[in-house]
């Protein structure tokens, strides 16, 4: 079960001709896909894009219903490879994945698909990840497209500009026999809105009629000598195609006024940027209503050159907001003025930014510069008030500390990184290959442990390099998301095919948990629509791999001992540890609502949390350094005598036990106590504790009697 | 151009906050009530206890129809156009006005519980920010500026931090909505109704100024101190300065309550050789700075932590009533508490008589053979007949303290101590000060204390080369601070190399 539930959203995939549809970005993508009558949908989560998996598979009664199959892609590669299905047959699918990385993963089936041509529409849904809140290299969709021919559509981050475009991408594939894909930002996936639906369609061509008649067509494999075919192809009749057809369909907009020497063209996801700051200049309303001629490019590629020429000819200036770098847009605009002999200027990331997000804020000041340039005294962009001088800023900056991402409370992985910490302390320091999940975060404090992450499931290949005979061996880091994604053979497979020495921990905690605790292979939770249950360690035994340790993580000191006894022992060969615990986040999701139900109904339940004992915490903090929990907190020292705030568990604490098992495992001190909380006890119970508190109270106020003899009473 | 502006609300969070159902809660809020709304977020990892940003936007839809057009609403917040901002917690404040988005315009909306970052955490001392600029900032840029404990408020309803928030921005009256659209959105959310309205109600109530105001709790009767230690009191108000009072008499208790009266008399006497020196060296015009923070460091030095006194704190009966409430425990329910202890064998060395202590520490055997029993991590159950008895005898060994051989240990660093505190006073007043506050810097228990002290005597040695020098305290308050830097000594070995280099060149 993922992270979020839509089980209640998905509903809204039901809507019919003319009702109007509430919701996410996301499942408005889905809802289109619907009546675009798509056969089927793959892909692979990530953010952006993760919710448009989520959805789907929770959606999956109502696409069975509709004769559409969904399938949880095991990568990138793999979905992009499903679009297959659509060169030979007039099939509509949809396949969905982060970008870039995703693209990157995906690129060999798309360049194929690309070059083979489709007959159905083929839709690729790129949630672009970019810019504030993303968390991978910040690269750009934009040359995957044209380096293979694909046509990229970047719509106005609107419900209803997204879904037409939805619909559009299928007929623009089909008319130019050519994969689309469509560029979602950030935000854009999770804007909220609304627009009229339109009722779902079966598909009029369903996966089985292809299946019982195939149809073999030569042409359209990708081998000699089709594969120089479809080069010519592409050049004479697909762009062709594709261009008339987005002539035709006016999926470029021409918006703003029609006069004036200057205009502005824009990307169609950087619209409502776009129309923000020029409102704060002064120089449009809240509709978007301006004098200012703009040319919203919804398809960002291919570019039509008359469009272009004709926007372009009678002005002196044009400003190109084009987010990212390479500016590819603004360098086609050139080649294209420059081949008409316009001498229209062309002005772009000379004003803006190379590199970066194009907010409101950076817009109105590209803007501004633009305007005093190329239309003075006509335009005069007011900034609004910017609230903080650069003084009080520095020293805002001094004071806000950074909030770097890092485990959840309770987290399952953490212990893996106390242990290693640990061991570093013994046997000094070791390079580790990290990979891409939740457990990246050990390379922020506290634990500031990992080297390089090469990408998913490439934790261990980042590392093989470093196989070779020397005093030390390496350790690399992956999870049981990348291990299914590709590491079982581009890792494991390949360190055990290369004889290789080093070590490996999968953490394997039952969920593909960075992108949102999606199922795996390898969950141990029952999934009603897919198999799981196959453990890891079967996989990799099954490889060849000798040397296996399954290690329950929050058995913090079996995972010290197993983590030395790789890094020392003689054993050649490749040597795994499986680090298994289920993700708390999923967990808790499970089980609170359970415990609630079971106290409410007064049956015997015990919760347990952990507490730190102020009068022997000394303030050092080392727990903190050695565990990083969130419920792990610090608080004013109640000791008169001591300056340095004491260690305090906050009532988020889950009660997983870590902080107890680093007191043992680092002898720290003797601060830590768990208790256990019985609700609705036993009548056992009870009288036990009426037993215990009988002899106990009796010593304890004798104590207390004794102490009063010595007591300063209420002096200060 | 004139323009009917959106309103335009970032909600400023740390993942798990509640921010995502806060910000549907205004989007829906909205929609109800005669608005257009979009409402954006960051999805991902940023979601995973970082610093995020929920961005609404509401706009009018009489105003729509009449232009017959839909208005282009941003994805994200524009520095000085920012109407409404809520943040979940003082320093993401602070992170909203760095970022520009509180302006005149802005109705800040703020809970002033702090949420403490990792990097304040982590230090070996006291790394925490500081939030008063914040405060002042904000007073000056946002045109209104509603602060209050809004997590209090949410554990005292046991409801949601989103919910006060939700409930401090209807009090605002910064949405043209009424109390009741705000209860109603809550309710049709379907979602712990009760808890999130009574968090709403306080947080209403909090930013009108309407809230109840708390009981204040009654002053407990002082009672007067026992007769065994009049004495001493008397002693105390008698031979020290009044501006050293308080802390004598904290340090007082602390020696007399780790171990008898006695031994609270020894205290004051090594107090009254530093407070002699004070008065020698005109302390009465440095407000007393060497006897007062003597009287904190001596106490801490003296009542040093040995499993005798660790087995006593841990069997008294305040502390499980203190547990119970800690752990925010419901009348009908049994706590049982279980300790995570480590004692080794030189920890029971600690408290034995001085030459038997020495003999297990020289004998490798017999430390091999102790190390079995003191080898691994106990988990003791105070709360069970057996757990308790065994602390209880543990803790019987305070008479015999004076015997042991840690006592022995201690006393002598004492002394020497001291005795530099002593010898420095005359020539360098501040630098003696400094001193005494190396106790600072041994801290905790097993391997984190013996680093502590590896540090003071590492500052020590390195003392003697600098100890001449007129900014010799400020030298040695850096030391101090480089060795809570880090756990590895790392930055107080650069600061003593540094130091080194400083005078051979």
């Amino acid at each position: 079960m993922a992270e979020r539930s839509f089980a209640k959203e998905v509903q809204k995939l039901k809507l019919g001709e003319g009702e109007t549809f509430h919701g996410e970005g996301i499942l408005a993508v889905t809802k289109a896909l619907l009546q675009a009558g798509v056969s089927y949908v793959g892909g692979y989560q990530g953010a952006p894009i993760s919710h448009l998996m989520d959805v789907l598979s929770d959606a999956e009664p109502i696409l069975n219903d509709l004769g559409v199959h969904f399938e949880t892609s095991a990568s990138e590669a793999a979905a992009a490879a499903m679009l297959a299905a659509s060169v030979n047959y007039p099939l509509r699918g949809a396949v969905t994945w982060k970008s870039t990385v995703g693209t990157n993963v995906a690129s060999d089936a798309l360049a194929s698909v690309a070059s083979s041509g489709v007959m159905g529409g083929a839709l690729i849904i790129v949630g672009e990840d970019y810019g504030e809140g993303s968390s991978i290299m910040q690269e750009r969709s934009h040359p995957f497209a044209m380096k293979s021919q694909i046509w990229l559509l970047d719509p106005r981050p609107n419900l209803p500009s997204i879904t037409k475009m939805v619909e559009k991408g299928f007929e623009l594939s089909e008319a130019s026999n050519t994969p689309v894909m469509l560029e979602l930002r950030i935000r854009a996936c999770h804007v909220s809105g609304s627009f009229t639906a339109k009722d779902n369609l079966s598909p009029a061509f369903t996966l089985a009629e292809a299946m019982e008649n195939p149809v073999r067509d030569y042409g359209r494999v990708v081998l000699p000598p089709s594969n120089f075919v479809h080069e010519v192809e592409k050049i004479e009749k697909r762009w062709p195609a594709a261009v008339s057809y987005i002539k035709k369909h006016r999926l470029n907009e021409f918006l703003g006024g029609t006069t004036g020497d200057v205009g502005i063209i824009v990307q169609g996801g950087l619209y409502n940027t776009l129309m923000r700051a020029l409102q704060l200049a002064g120089l449009a309303d809240s509709f978007g209503q301006t004098d200012i001629p703009i040319y919203c490019l919804n398809v960002t590629y291919p570019l039509i050159e008359d469009e272009v020429r004709g926007f372009c000819a009678d002005k002196r200036a044009v400003l190109m907001v084009e987010e990212g770098q390479p500016e590819y847009i603004e360098q086609a605009l050139n080649t294209i003025l420059r081949q008409a002999d316009l001498q229209t200027r062309v002005v772009g990331k000379e004003i803006l930014p190379r590199a970066g997000e194009y907010t409101g804020q950076v817009l109105l000041a590209g803007l501004q510069n633009f305007f005093k340039t190329y239309a003075k005294g006509k335009h005069k962009a007011a900034l609004p008030d910017t609230p903080l001088d650069p003084k009080a800023q520095k020293q805002l900056a001094q004071n806000v500390p950074q909030r770097p991402v890092g485990f959840c409370t309770g987290c399952p992985e953490r212990p893996v990184f106390t242990a290693m910490k640990l061991i570093q302390r013994e046997l000094g320091n070791f390079h580790v290959s990290c990979d891409i999940g939740c457990h990246l975060f050990s390379i922020l404090p506290p634990f500031n442990i990992g080297n390089t992450t090469m990408g998913y499931g490439l934790g261990w290949s980042g590392a093989s390099a470093f196989n070779t005979p020397a005093g030390k061996r390496t350790i690399s880091i992956m999870g049981d998301g990348g291990f299914w994604h590709n590491g079982l053979t581009s890792g494991v497979g390949g360190a055990v095919f290369n004889q290789n020495d080093n070590v490996l921990v999968i953490i394997d905690n039952g969920y593909s948990a960075a992108t949102g605790g999606q199922d795996l292979l390898s969950s141990r939770a029952q999934n009603a629509n897919r198999i799981t249950g196959q453990p890891i360690e079967r996989a990799v035994r099954g490889l060849g791999v000798k040397w296996v340790r399954p290690v329950n993580t929050y058995d913090l000191g079996k995972m010290v001992r197993t983590l030395r006894e790789a890094l020392t022992t003689d054993v050649k060969g490749p040597k795994i540890i499986l680090a298994q615990s289920e993700c708390m986040l999923n967990k808790q999701r499970r089980e609170k609502p359970i415990e609630r139900k079971a106290i409410k109904d007064g049956r015997r339940t015990v919760k347990t949390r952990f507490g730190v004992d102020a009068d022997t915490c000394t303030g050092d903090h080392a727990c903190i350094r050695l565990s990083g929990c969130p419920s792990l907190t610090i608080a004013d020292n109640p000791d008169p005598l001591r300056e340095d705030p004491v260690t305090r568990v906050n009532n988020d604490c889950v009660g997983c036990g870590v902080c107890g098992e680093i007191a043992h495992a680092a002898i720290l001190c003797p601060s830590f106590y768990r208790a256990s909380i019985i609700h609705n006890p036993t009548g056992w119970d009870r009288a036990r504790a009426r037993f215990r508190q009988a002899i106990i109270g009796f010593f304890q106020r004798r104590a207390d009697k004794k102490r009063k003899q010595l007591s300063f009473g209420g002096a200060p | 151009m004139k323009t009917v502006r959106p309103i335009t609300i970032a909600i400023t969070a740390m993942g798990g906050q509640g921010g995502g159902v806060l910000a549907d809660w205004i989007v829906s809020l909205g929609e109800q009530n005669g608005y257009m709304a979009q409402s954006t977020s960051v999805p991902g990892v940023a979601q995973r206890t970082g610093a995020t940003i929920y961005y609404v936007e509401l706009f009018p839809r009489d105003e729509a129809r009449k232009a017959k057009r839909d208005p282009i609403l941003a994805l994200t917040p524009v520095p000085g156009d920012v109407d409404i901002v809520i943040a979940s917690e003082m320093m993401e404040a602070g992170r909203a006005l760095m970022r520009g988005f509180v302006s005149k315009r802005t109705t800040l909306i703020a809970s002033t519980h702090r949420v403490y970052a990792i990097s304040e955490k982590e230090p070996l001392g006291d790394g925490r920010k500081t939030t008063e600029e914040i405060y002042v900032l904000a007073e000056q840029s946002a045109g209104r500026f509603i602060a209050f404990d809004m997590d209090a408020a949410a554990n005292d309803t046991s409801s949601f931090i989103s919910s006060v928030l939700f409930g401090a921005l209807a009090g605002s009256e910064a949405l043209p909505f009424d109390r009741a659209a705000f209860e109603y959105t809550i309710k049709h959310g379907q979602k712990a109704v009760e808890a999130n309205l009574a968090g709403f109600a306080l947080g209403y109530a909090h930013s009108t100024n309407t809230a109840p105001a708390k009981p204040a709790t009654p002053t407990p009767v002082l009672a007067p101190p026992a007769p065994a230690v009049m004495p001493l009191l008397a002693r105390l108000e008698a031979d020290f300065a009044p501006a050293s009072h308080d802390m004598l008499r904290h340090g007082l208790r602390r020696v007399v309550d780790f171990q008898d009266v006695a031994y609270g008399a020894l205290y004051l006497e090594r107090m009254a050789r530093i407070h002699e020196l004070d008065l020698a060296y005109n302390g009465a015009r440095k407000n007393w700075r060497l006897t007062c923070a003597m009287a904190r460091y001596l106490a801490l030095a003296m009542a040093y932590e040995d499993t005798v006194r660790v087995a006593d704190l841990k069997t008294r009966a305040d502390r499980f009533a203190r547990f119970a409430q800690e752990v925010s425990a419901q009348e009908g329910q049994i706590v049982t508490i279980t300790e995570f202890m480590h004692p080794r064998v030189e920890e029971l060395c600690d408290i034995l008589p001085t030459p038997i202590g020495r003999f297990i520490l020289r004998s490798p055997r017999a430390k091999r053979a102790l190390g079995l029993f003191f080898g691994k991590g106990r988990r003791i159950e105070t709360t069970s007949l057996h757990g308790f008895f065994l602390l209880r005898l543990i803790s019987a060994f305070k008479p015999l303290r004076r015997y042991s051989l840690r006592f022995d240990v201690e006393t002598k660093r004492i002394e020497s101590w001291m005795q530099n505190v002593v010898d420095t006073a005359p020539d360098h007043y501040a630098l003696a000060c400094e001193i005494a506050g190396l106790q600072r810097l041994i801290k905790g228990y097993g391997d984190t204390h013996s680093h502590g002290l590896r540090n003071v005597a590492k500052i020590t040695e390195a003392l003697g080369s600098f100890a001449k020098m007129k900014s010799a305290h400020t030298t040695l308050k850096a030391l101090k601070e480089a060795s809570l830097q880090d756990e590895d000594g790392l930055a107080l070995s650069a600061a003593l190399k540094k130091l080194q280099n400083g005078r051979t060149t």
